[in-house]
């Protein structure tokens, strides 16, 4: 009774899933595959004709290979904006968990209303235009790295109280220097949540459409969501490269995830026992 | 090398006292341990002698130089934790050359000097493996490792053999001791296991509530204590302590007497009690008696002594062996 009631459940469970993740994917993979007047039905069936290497060819070539472009824009921001998150997540993790200090509980308000508050687009726009750094994709990795920030330094920070403080003790002893207790014993052992931090927000800013919308406006600047637009216009749309277009751009993050899965729990999951 | 000075240290954390005012001189070369119940401040003096808790007032010479402010790397010694703290993400080779590769010695210095070690210890097959890889005795040679290739004048050990089982806890004994008769360095020791203690000192410094209660060779302790705190933190079974009445009797405040120091017998002696509990230890009996006018009295004999509980036996102690404290208390 019990076992048929666990595969019940379990079968449930599966077809929501499918439903829910699979379906809609199977629906882009199917009208990327179809040709333009096919796929203006928007109807969940087989291409009558298949054309996925012609729709593939015409996204990547569309305004003078824009999507390459993207790709490119969009690379060295996740790169170097996650790259500086986990180096300052983890640095700031370090010193709130490590060094007690009566400034910790308005640094760690701050990390909160990081966390809470949501960002103001405008202000944000002066500010940049102030720093010169509107329209450049500095101010795009600094803009992300700001919106990131708190949440990997709470990641961080209920990370770092799991190792021994022992472990810096015998460093200090060892000799050395705060900086390299942080760079030669602390951080290589962060390697669960880094990875953690690094697959969440880079997914995160890979995928994200309406900041470089805002802040990263102009032909050169494109990121791969912004390309998207290519194929939609106020009087007709081409669905089938707007569709073949979507899987291109799910596919990096998907691939992401997929490696990197185990690790993602495993990270988000220590820590949070003891903390 | 070196002669450790310890003057009038004190600790405070807030406003609880926790160190008050420690003076103390190990010698160079000594084995000094540390001993104490928990809380008593052992640890924290071990800490501020390696500069990883600072000093709230006094003194701390090493070699002859004041180090009371200086870096723990800057004081010539080195540490091994109760918790081995070995760097997880590095090899056996890693861990023990971390302190020379931090100080940028040429890579085959310390490629020579951590295979001299490695062989010293015997772990030199192990080298290339993690600390995970490692059983917890092997991980205590690679933390004294560690500390042996800084060279340092004074070796600090915090609880070391704690976390280890009791087999391996008394080869590991041997071990140090030998370690020390081979470095002959400034070695100190906290422990607070008075086995320990007593098995391997040349000094051992007894604490009690941020105080020394005593200093003295392991022998010196177990048969001359200062205070009935000694007496009774130093020998197992612990010592037979009694105040009021009964030390009374006796012409003083605290009477002792150790339990291989009774004697016992089925017809006469100074004290007539009933057997309550036996512990058969093999080579020695653990006799619990229940005393008229005494009330519990502990008494190791030879193990074939034959006895049963509810007997009625005769106590008596050993001429001279009796320990008559006129102040402190029963701790």
């Amino acid at each position: 009774m019990n076992s048929r009631r666990q595969l019940f459940t379990g079968l449930a469970a599966l077809a929501a899933t499918i439903v829910i993740f699979v379906l809609p994917f199977l629906f882009i993979f199917l009208t990327a595959a179809k040709t333009k007047q096919d796929a203006s039905l928007l109807t969940f069936t087989l291409p009558q004709q298949w054309q996925l290497w012609q729709n593939f060819m015409d996204v990547v070539s569309a305004r003078d290979y824009m999507l390459l472009l993207a790709y490119f824009n969009s690379t060295v921001i996740t790169v170097a904006a996650v790259a500086l998150l986990v180096l300052f997540g983890a640095m700031v993790g370090y010193v709130l968990q490590r060094r007690p200090s009566r400034w910790n509980t308005l640094i760690f308000a701050c990390v909160m209303i990081g966390l809470m508050v949501p960002p103001a687009v405008v202000p944000t726009i002066w500010v940049l235009q102030w720093l010169d750094l509107f329209k450049t994709r500095t101010g795009m990795v600094l803009i992300q790295i700001a919106y990131g920030l708190a949440f990997a330094v709470l990641l961080f920070r209920s990370f770092i109280a799991t190792i021994p403080r022992d472990l810096d003790e015998a460093a200090i002893i060892d000799g050395a220097k705060p900086w390299q207790i942080f760079f030669r014993v602390i951080l290589p052992l962060l390697k669960p949540v880094t990875v953690t931090v690094i697959v969440v927000q880079s997914i995160a800013i890979f995928n994200d459409f309406t900041n470089p919308l805002y802040y990263l406006p102009g032909r050169e600047n494109v990121t791969v969501q912004l390309t998207l637009y290519n194929f939609q216009s106020q009087f007709g749309t081409e669905f089938n490269l707007l569709f073949m277009n979507i899987l291109l751009v799910t596919i990096p993050p998907l691939i992401v995830f997929i490696f990197f899965n185990r690790q993602i729990v495993a990270g988000m999951t220590a820590g949070a026992v003891k903390g | 090398m070196a002669r450790v000075v310890l003057e009038n240290i004190c600790k405070s954390f807030g406003s609880v006292d926790i160190m008050k005012g420690i003076s103390l001189t190990v010698e160079d070369g000594e084995f000094c341990v540390f001993v104490g119940p928990s809380g008593c401040g052992k640890s924290t003096l071990l800490r501020m002698i390696s500069g990883l808790e600072t000093v709230s007032s006094g003194r701390i010479l090493i070699d002859g130089e004041d180090v009371t402010y200086a870096e723990p790397s800057r004081r010539g010694i080195a540490m091994v934790f109760q918790s081995y703290a070995l760097y997880p993400h590095l090899t056996v080779r890693e861990n023990i050359g971390f302190g020379l590769s931090l100080a940028r010695r040429p890579k085959a210095e310390i490629e020579e000097r951590v295979g001299k070690i490695a062989e010293t210890l015997q772990l030199s097959h192990l080298l290339d493996r993690k600390p995970k890889a490692l059983s917890g005795g092997q991980r205590q040679r690679v933390a004294i490792g560690r500390a042996i290739i800084r060279d340092p004048k004074v070796f600090l050990f915090d609880e070391p053999l704690s976390n280890l089982d009791a087999a391996l806890r008394s080869q590991m004994r041997v071990e140090l001791t030998d370690l020390h008769a081979k470095l002959k360095a400034t070695m100190i020791y906290v422990t607070h296991d008075q086995v320990e203690a007593m098995t391997m000192a040349d000094k051992i410094v007894v604490l009690n509530g941020g105080r020394i209660e005593q200093v003295g060779a392991p022998m010196t302790l177990y048969n001359e204590p200062a205070s009935p705190f000694v007496a009774g933190f130093i020998g197992s079974p612990k010592m037979n302590l009694y105040d009021g009445d009964a030390a009374a009797r006796e012409g003083c405040m605290v009477y002792g007497i150790r339990p291989e120091h009774i004697s016992l017998s089925a017809t006469d002696g100074k004290w007539r009690g009933t057997v309550r509990h036996i512990e058969r230890l093999g080579a020695d009996l653990i006799a619990h008696l229940t005393v008229d006018g005494l009330g519990d009295l502990v008494a190791r004999c030879p193990g074939d002594t034959p006895m049963v509980i509810g007997e009625t036996l005769f106590a008596s102690p050993v001429a001279g062996k009796e320990h008559k404290f006129e102040r402190g208390a029963i701790g």
